[in-house]
């Protein structure tokens, strides 16, 4: 599984430090601004060198149990199939120059996006001073004259301690949309 | 075939032009030519299911559609595929819903009526009581489509009169293999469909895979073509190829387009490893050797192509998709990627993550079709604008049909020709009732 958090393991995890809390609720407000103020090379700065950012392919599945019948049916694609997103640095960097080229139509004119982020909960990395740290995240996206897509989801994220004047950087990045079939013309936003 | 009040023949046939290139907007908006689509055109015409490989072993199965008709596809225990109607008799509920799946039978949840996986109804609860030995279970199961395979590709049509597959594809079979004919070993689909929803009519879509490398040669992907060059290197460093050709089938609207010993943006989509091994490694000249020429194999190059009405793929960067219509206004996109059975680890993996950084809901290349077509759209919600007359006349009179490299008819790179022709195909398609005179 390319996912690095584990639901189980994170609600049976001690509560965080309050200060610990406090400081990565924080880094994910201003994230937010960065991103919903179009500041993309600020947000970009916040991309560790080694940054995986992943988003897979949800599917409908039936259940036995409550739980789906094998590995094969699995609901994620897995990391040898399609995904929504899977990048790198120069991938994402590639995705920057697009935004700042004058021509990228799907964002020029910009979406006007919300990014509300909430339900964060922390564990220690398997590194010192990397957090594995569990998120709700709501995108409101509103662009040219009427258009409105909502998306909603989970973050996984690997955060590392970082000298950088937000005191983190994102090493990896899952998110699980809340979606099968993407509702919406594209995905030209970052969550 | 139903009549129409407000579409009879002569009103359909002045809505498309092949000789003097001229469409009328109302193809793309207008909802009583739709509701005729769905008779005329889907279900009558060939549809991509999905590929071989989705469905490798007996009950392995998946959900599609053909046209707005929710159909399962499923693979039997002589290794031939049902299609049928994803539709229980009885009170209209789905069979299935898994996305995809293997079942050894398809038990619908609201009564129970319980079908094998060719589709046959073979048990129906408390059928002993309620029916009394009444009720012939053979006359009462779900529409069968027929289906032919191409090169691993499925496809399905409802109509028992179409013409077979084979000839369906017609002269267009040669630029269909130039993907999916590479190797012996033929090709496997890599796992995940990805769908997404454009509010945009089914035509725009099919018609830029079919015909449209204009709009990849000037303005839509810039941005894209932007987002994979390396550093340093900038948008007025590089030159936009002009070399190539357009295929315009001689029956049935397929089309397909290609730069020629042009690999700039094949490399700006795909980069250079892939870049290498469709147009200079060991297996690209296998596969020339396979193909008959060095011009099929490797120099063909940016390729992009539609079968009639929703099938298109990219080949060389291996995307492949149905466009599902969903009303006039709306399509939803499949897409998946299919790579040589045999190609090395390595290079399978490049084709996944190049395909996801530029041909789907969030690559760099898709992101700006979706962005043009919705506009497009939208601006048809006015009295004049959908009723526009728009210019389709590139290279018109230009094509020729004894070229020394390709087979059929061909015209320049940046012509209109393959479009007209799938305009044209749709307007027969939407006005001859009888195989008589539309067959190939």
């Amino acid at each position: 599984m390319p996912f690095n958090i584990n639901i189980t393991d994170i609600i049976a995890s001690p509560t965080t430090d309050i200060a610990l809390q406090h400081e990565v609720e924080q880094f994910y407000y201003r994230e937010a601004l960065l991103l919903d103020n179009i500041r993309y090379e600020d947000w970009f700065a916040l991309l560790d060198d080694d940054i995986h950012y992943y988003m897979p392919i949800r599917r409908n599945r039936m259940q036995r149990r409550g739980k789906l019948r094998s590995t094969d049916l699995a609901e994620y694609t897995n990391e040898h199939e399609f995904a929504h997103f899977d990048d790198d640095k120069t991938t994402m960097q590639g995705r920057l120059t697009k935004l700042l080229s004058d021509y990228s139509w799907s964002e020029n004119p910009a979406s006007r996006t919300r990014h509300t982020v909430s339900n964060v909960l922390i564990s220690a990395g398997d590194e010192a001073n990397t957090y594995n740290v569990c998120s709700s995240f709501f995108v409101y996206r509103n662009r040219l004259e009427t258009q409105v897509d909502i998306f909603a989801g989970e973050r996984h994220d690997l955060l590392r301690r970082s000298d950088n004047n937000l005191g983190f950087k994102i090493a990896k990045r899952t998110l699980l949309l809340d979606q099968s079939t993407i509702l919406s013309n594209n995905i030209s936003i970052f969550f | 075939m139903e009549k129409s009040s407000n579409w009879p023949k002569n009103k359909i046939k002045a809505l498309v032009n092949d000789e003097e290139g001229i469409l009328d907007a109302q193809i793309y908006n207008d909802e009583e030519l739709y509701q005729l689509e769905l008779e005329r055109v889907f279900s009558r015409s060939w549809i991509l299911m999905g590929h071989d490989s989705h469905i490798p072993n007996a009950g392995d199965f998946l959900n599609t559609y053909i046209g707005e008709d929710p159909v399962l596809v499923v693979r039997q225990k002589d290794n031939s595929i049902r299609v049928f109607l994803n539709q229980c008799r009885h009170r209209g509920m789905k069979l299935s819903r898994d996305d995809s799946g293997n079942a050894r039978a398809f038990v619908c949840s609201y009564h129970g009526w319980a079908h094998d996986i060719a589709g046959n109804l073979v048990d129906v609860p408390f059928e002993k009581q309620s029916h009394c030995d009444r009720l012939d279970k053979s006359e009462w199961s779900p529409l069968q489509a027929r289906v032919d395979t191409y090169r691993g590709l499925i496809f399905a049509n409802w109509d028992q009169e179409a013409p077979e597959l084979d000839d369906y594809l017609s002269d267009a079979k040669p630029y269909i293999d130039v993907m999916f004919n590479r190797s012996e070993a033929g090709t496997v689909a890599i796992g995940g469909i990805q769908k997404w929803v454009i509010p945009t009519n089914w035509k725009f879509a099919a018609e830029q895979f079919c015909s449209d490398m204009y709009h990849a040669g000037t303005m839509s992907h810039l941005s894209g073509v932007a987002a994979g060059l390396p550093e340093g290197v900038g948008l007025n460093d590089i030159e936009i190829p002009s070399a190539g050709n357009q295929f315009r089938a001689k029956w049935g609207g397929h089309g397909t387009g290609y730069y020629v010993d042009e690999p700039g943006l094949l490399q700006a989509i795909m980069g250079p490893i892939i870049t290498e091994y469709v147009t200079a490694s060991p297996q690209a000249e296998k596969a020339s050797e396979r193909l008959g020429s060095k011009m099929f194999g490797q120099r063909m190059m940016g390729q992009h192509m539609t079968i009639f009405p929703t099938c298109s793929f990219l080949p060389g960067i291996n995307t492949i998709r149905t466009w599902h219509p969903r009303g006039p206004n709306e399509i939803e996109v499949w897409a998946w990627i299919v790579v040589d059975a045999d190609a090395p680890d390595d290079i399978k993996e490049e084709f996944r993550k190049q395909n996801i950084r530029t041909f789907s809901a969030g690559g760099v290349f898709e992101q700006d079709d979706g962005e043009n077509w919705i506009e497009v759209q939208k601006v048809f919600k006015g009295n004049k604008a959908r009723k526009t007359k728009f210019n389709a006349q590139m290279g018109l009179g230009d094509s020729v049909t004894k070229h020394p490299d390709f087979p059929g008819r061909i015209g320049d790179v940046y012509s209109e020709d393959a479009a007209r022709g799938m305009y044209q195909h749709w307007l027969r398609m939407m006005t001859e009732p009888n195989w008589e005179t539309l067959k190939p």
